[in-house]
């Protein structure tokens, strides 16, 4: 071989060798464009090149320290050149190799092995090239680096063996024959499938036809439902009963268990598989597809046979200009892919105000690609069904709501790849749908919630079409009738001056408000009926309860009302307000709104003022004098977080703050421990009295409890939380 | 001699060297064109144009009933007979193991077991045990996926109802919501893809909070939008008095051409998603009004979702409302019922907490089901992490309170290409321990986004230099519950 080829040569190996590692280190991010992929493919057809000259390379390259070789320059020669050749042609074989796996269909750990050897035996080969005529490249060495090379090369070869043909393709055809393969799932039959291997794992090695122990054998279904001398193994429909089950559940070192505490024993998933087996009437014929869907045996029958995984469906038509799609997509019609790299496109349409049959018109350059269409609650009518049938690719139908009849149906008959259809609250009649349903052979779905077809016809329909899942209404029916929730009132406050109308309301049309104001609880037929002429002119409590024919009735409902005739023109706190319970401070007390209870509320949070370490004292000042015989408090108790009522509250008024005398001194209830928290009022009724001025101090509760051994006493103060006050 | 010979063969003289390395270099070179992506070059293609998903999706909408304050699962689905047998025993210690407890229970003297005071029933062909509390659910077993085994890492309310909503526990990232939005965009333009609803039941409450639905690093246009109870849903929509929609329509022109001059100047993405947001309002104003008039509704579905379903504010009106928002197109409708959280008086609390919630979620479901719609909306019910077995306080007769508990709580899905009828994983005798098939929050994610037919590890967002998933670092795929 010239100099000239040979440098040439050399240097195409380094271009290799770093074309080779640069690819191995980013090998994920590599695209193939299409116009390579037939290189890639090639690899397969490449390889034997390399194998063969690199073995011969290797093999005669050791004879070079044999006593003769120095003598035939021709042979020198020839196994650099091998090497050479033999190098470079590895590499592109293994750059062709990366190319392929990039196309995908390789992956796992075949490919792994086989990739990093092959590029092994590359990046070897090459060191050889360049090592072998260095002055210290001695027999051992190039002994070593042969015989691995040539082990690197077979094991290579076998992993790229697994890649092409698959795992065991030399030694299948024996193993087929003692192995069945996997059955896919639509074929498989629950007895033979599922519950025979467990069988004949777990049992048959003691029970077969040659060797019957307990005259039991699982050889054939015969046997099997001959049982042993202890009787039948199974009572069909009954796993506990079964004798099977007894002897599986008997304590692992009982005698009788089986099998025997020696063998290896039922997992749970063959117990529960061979109970649900037995309980379905042990059917020996029975197709795991025939089970309902969601049955626990299909559920298990999926997992033990590894069903598929669902293949997306591919679509024999070409993706539309995604220009067309854009423009298509405006605020009121949605267009988009089912999803990435998908021809398949979903239509959705909304808004019954702008919604015309244009709207589906426009869609015809896109007609071959919709295979998904809502218009669901959309005025749509039979003609424009005939627009919708353009999609001739349509799978999903959804016209829910429409003004869609019978007649316009027919129409759908030529959507041969329809598989679901939504009729829900349509009119729709029992013969017209049966006849579209037979020409739609596709159909798996069809939603009838809300149309005029009865439950049994329905029925009917299913019985005629077993493979369709037909979807009716469902109401949640316990058997009983429901109650009604507890009447509502709309009024802004319950505080009020002179008068109020009361709004009661119900959220559920058609029901009876009744209502009374005389503190009984009213009943169906002799309290009165609300007619949003309820006007109360004193502080009262409306009890109300809802009735509608159907309902039960709701729970008696409470509403306060409270009359505050007087608004005083200025306040002023005298003490402190406790520092989280401010409030709006002195005016807290009459701005007509009342808190509720719950620390998270924030009517918890803003309408209630509150002390804990001092007294609460507030004078309110009229301009006018006013003419004043009762006081009302209003105030929380949560026993629970020491929340109290006052332990006295004391009213003072006059005509100014300096001549001021007591008009009532009101002492609350103490609240027992444990009690339920509550909101309360207290009155005081007096003589009546012309004051300008009222001052009132309320005093907060020391809780004071005797110390458990007998020592002193525990005081605690507490809080005092006032959200209103009422003058009359 | 053979040390000149060995010498030589290091001694590369310079035109070789050089000559060797460019040809390396080229090759590097050559090679590169075959990857577009390697030197960063493309790496904004990760992020899809909005909209398309990866895969053919199960579902295209989710409804998350979320329970906020976490539900306990002993009393609801984890059916555990050993609590009842050793009520008032001492939790055997090698249970707890080196668990943190909060500060709530973590000086307790003792741990005392609580027995659920509920009894349970199986139901349905998966045969799930179901509380008496929940009537309906239990009616609607078979066509709900249970998965007993969820564990979370936070152990309070806040860190943990960040870390479920937006896979940290910091609550800077964007919410599951508005990753949805973000990776498949709106369905319907005249409404926002992420809405939220909030509701609370009579028991011990915990907060929600506004950045729960934010959008965090992602464009603000997939923030959450609140619907709130009320004459005014969605706060600041309607007109002022007097405004016509013309007059309105004119202002939003002007304003836009005003917002476009400053976005040819600055260049803030934030402005053209303002101008967005103010297109999407107006539409929005009569969309709006049309979704939350819940009068036409008729009698059966009252029926159905139970009388408060006509209540504003309620969990029944929410879930109803939820319903129609997915009809039209909503992608995700995130629903929260405050009030789980039973630190004490737990069997008065989570009997009415179980009564407002149980009703309307069998209701959606079935709900979405005669509308051929169940198919294609995932619907999720669960709380932010689980409830201790042992009782938090004192254990009286009929009275007790569960601690905060990471390690299991029960969450079920249905619809939306999830398994019906079966119930995933186990937890021990106790009820504290995952014994079977654990569900880690990042991997419930990354079903739920599977599920829509986004890949978790491909929703991406670059920011501050670095590539954020909602599913963090981690989280698998659960297969076994996909149909």
């Amino acid at each position: 071989m010239s100099y000239k080829i040979k440098n040439l040569a050399n240097q195409f190996l380094i271009v290799l060798n770093v074309f080779v590692l640069f690819f191995l280190l980013f090998s994920k991010y590599l695209v193939i464009p299409f116009w390579l992929q037939p290189f890639g493919r090639m690899h397969t057809l490449l390889l034997h090149f390399p194998i063969v000259i690199l073995i011969l390379g290797v093999i005669l390259g050791l004879r070079r320290f044999s006593a003769t070789y120095n003598s035939n320059t021709i042979f020198e020669n020839l196994v650099d050149s091998f090497l050479l050749l033999g190098s470079i042609l590895a590499g592109v074989t293994v750059i062709m190799g990366l190319f392929l796996s990039r196309e995908g269909g390789y992956s796992g750990d075949a490919l792994l092995w086989h990739k990093w050897m092959g590029a092994g035996i590359f990046l070897l080969s090459s060191v050889m090239c360049w090592l072998r005529n260095k002055v210290w490249y001695k027999k051992t060495l190039a002994w070593c680096l042969g015989s691995g090379m040539v082990i690197i090369i077979i094991i290579t070869g076998h992993f790229g063996g697994i890649l092409t043909h698959g795992e065991n393709f030399i030694i299948q055809p024996i193993l087929s024959n003692i192995k069945e393969p996997l059955v896919p799932i639509d074929k498989a039959i629950v007895f033979d499938h599922l519950v025979k291997p467990i069988f004949d794992k777990k049992c048959a090695s003691c029970h077969n036809l040659n060797k019957q122990k307990g005259e039991l054998s699982f050889a054939d279904s015969l046997s099997i439902l001959k049982g042993g001398k202890d009787g039948k193994l199974y009572v069909s429909g009954d796993p506990q009963k079964s004798l099977l089950f007894q002897r599986i559940h008997l304590p692992l070192d009982d005698e009788k268990h089986m099998p025997p505490s020696s063998k290896s024993q039922l997992s749970l998933d063959e117990i529960n598989l061979l109970g649900w087996w037995i309980k379905n009437k042990a059917s020996f014929t029975q197709k795991v597809t025939e089970l309902p869907e969601a049955d626990s045996l299909k559920v298990l029958a999926y997992k033990l046979l590894k069903g598929p995984a669902a293949v997306e469906e591919s679509y024999d038509f070409n993706a539309a200009d995604e220009k067309k799609i854009t423009n298509l997509n405006t605020d009121y019609r949605t267009i988009r892919p089912i999803s990435k790299e998908s021809p398949g496109l979903d239509v959705r349409i909304f808004n019954k105000e702008t919604y015309s049959v244009n709207q589906l018109e426009e869609l015809n350059e896109i007609k071959e690609q919709v295979i998904s269409l809502s218009l669901a609650k959309l005025p749509v009518k039979n003609e424009d069904l005939k627009k919708v049938v353009m999609f001739n690719n349509l799978r999903k139908l959804d016209i829910n709501f429409t003004e869609v009849t019978t007649n316009g149906l027919a129409t759908l008959s030529s959507l041969q790849h329809l598989q679901s259809l939504s009729l829900s609250g349509t009119k729709v009649s029992f013969l017209g749908l049966k006849e579209i349903i037979t020409t739609l052979k596709t159909l798996k779905t069809i939603t009838l919630w809300n149309t005029s077809l009865s439950a049994s016809e329905i029925g009917l329909l299913q019985k005629s079409f077993k493979n369709i899942n037909f979807i009716e209404g469902f109401s949640i029916n316990l058997n009983e009738q429901l109650k009604l929730n507890p009447p509502q009132v709309k009024n802004g406050s319950f505080v009020f001056g002179k008068s109020v109308k009361v709004e009661l309301f119900h959220p559920i049309n058609g029901t009876e408000l009744r209502y009374t104001i005389d503190g009984k609880d009213p009943d169906s037929s002799t309290s009165p009926i609300f007619d949003s002429k309820l006007l109360i002119t004193n502080t009262s409590n409306i009890k109300v309860k809802a009735y509608r024919k159907g309902w039960f009735s709701s729970e008696v409902a409470v509403f306060g009302f409270i009359k505050n005739s007087f608004i005083p023109d200025s306040a002023v706190l005298l003490t402190q307000l406790d520092r989280v319970h401010q409030a709006e401070g002195a005016n807290t007390f009459f701005n007509s709104i009342l808190g509720t209870f719950g620390a998270n509320s924030p009517a918890w949070a803003n309408y209630f003022a509150g002390v804990v370490d001092n007294d609460l004292v507030a004078m309110y000042f009229f301009n006018q004098p006013i003419i004043l015989s009762s006081f009302g408090m209003h105030y929380m108790v949560e026993e629970k977080t020491n929340i109290y009522p006052p332990t006295s509250v004391e009213v003072w008024g006059g005509n100014d703050a300096k001549n001021l005398r007591l008009l009532t001194k009101l002492k609350p209830k103490l609240p027992l421990e444990g009690e339920e928290h509550t909101l309360q009022i207290i009155e005081g009724l007096f003589k009546w009295q012309k004051v300008s001025c009222i001052k009132v101090i309320a005093k907060p509760y020391l809780k004071i409890k005797p110390k458990s051994k007998g020592k002193g006493n525990d005081k605690t103060k507490t809080l005092l939380l006032v959200d209103e006050m009422f003058l009359n | 001699m053979d040390k000149e010979f060995i010498e030589h063969g290091f001694s590369l003289n310079r035109r070789r060297f050089l000559s060797s390395m460019g040809v390396g270099i080229g090759s590097v070179a050559l090679g590169s064109l075959l990857m577009p992506d390697l030197f960063g070059l493309g790496a904004d293609k990760n992020g899809l144009p909005p909209g398309i998903p990866h895969f053919a999706p199960k579902a295209k909408r989710v409804i998350y009933l979320f329970q906020n304050g976490a539900p306990s699962q002993q009393e609801l689905f984890d059916y555990k007979p050993m609590l009842r047998e050793m009520n008032g025993k001492e939790m055997p210690a090698s249970v707890r193991g080196t668990q943190r407890l909060t500060g709530m229970s973590a000086f307790q003297d003792a741990y005392p077991l609580a027995g659920s005071f509920v009894d349970f029933k199986q139901y349905g062909q998966s045969r799930a045990w179901i509380s008496d509390l929940l009537p309906y659910t239990a009616k609607i077993a078979d066509e709900l996926c249970i998965i007993r085994s969820m564990h979370t890492e936070a152990i309070n309310h806040d860190p943990a109802l960040t870390f479920l909503q937006t896979g940290a526990q910091q609550g800077n990232r964007p919410s599951m919501g508005s990753w949805l939005s973000y990776g498949l965009g709106s369905e319907n333009k005249n409404l926002p893809s992420f809405t939220v609803l909030l509701s609370r039941g009579i028991g011990n409450g915990q907060g929600v909070y506004s950045r729960l639905w934010s959008s965090g690093f992602l464009d603000s246009v997939h923030q959450g939008v609140q619907f709130s109870k009320g004459e005014d849903p969605v706060l600041y929509l309607k007109d002022n008095e007097g405004t016509s929609r013309q007059e309105r329509r004119q202002m939003l022109d002007k304003l836009s051409e005003l917002n476009d001059l400053s976005y040819q100047q600055f260049g803030d993405p934030e402005i053209t998603t303002r101008i967005k947001q103010y297109e999407m309002a107006y539409r929005m104003q009569t969309a709006v009004p049309d979704v939350m008039d819940l009068s036409k509704e008729p009698d059966s579905i009252v029926n159905m979702y139970g009388p408060d379903c006509l209540v504003p504010g309620t969990f029944a009106a929410n879930c109803l409302l939820a319903r129609k928002l997915s009809e039209k197109g909503v992608r995700f409708v995130q629903l929260y019922h405050q009030g789980w959280d039973q630190h004490g008086d737990l069997p008065f609390e989570i009997a009415s907490q179980a009564k407002d919630v149980d009703q309307a979620s069998a209701a959606l479901v079935m709900d979405l089901k005669q509308r051929g719609l169940l198919d294609e909306t995932l619907v999720i019910w669960g709380g932010e992490f689980g409830r201790t077995s042992y009782t938090q306080g004192k254990l009286t007769k009929d009275n007790y309170g569960r601690d905060h508990h990471p390690r299991c709580f029960t969450v079920w899905m249905a619809g939306g290409g999830i398994k019906p009828g079966m119930v995933y994983g186990e937890t021990d005798d106790f009820g504290y321990n995952i014994i079977k098939d654990p569900v880690h929050v990042h991997d419930f994610q990354a079903t739920v986004l599977n599920q829509l037919g986004l890949d978790h590890e491909k929703l991406i967002f670059k920011h501050l230099g670095r590539r954020y998933r909602l599913t963090d670092v981690s989280g698998k795929v659960i297969r076994d519950i996909i149909s």
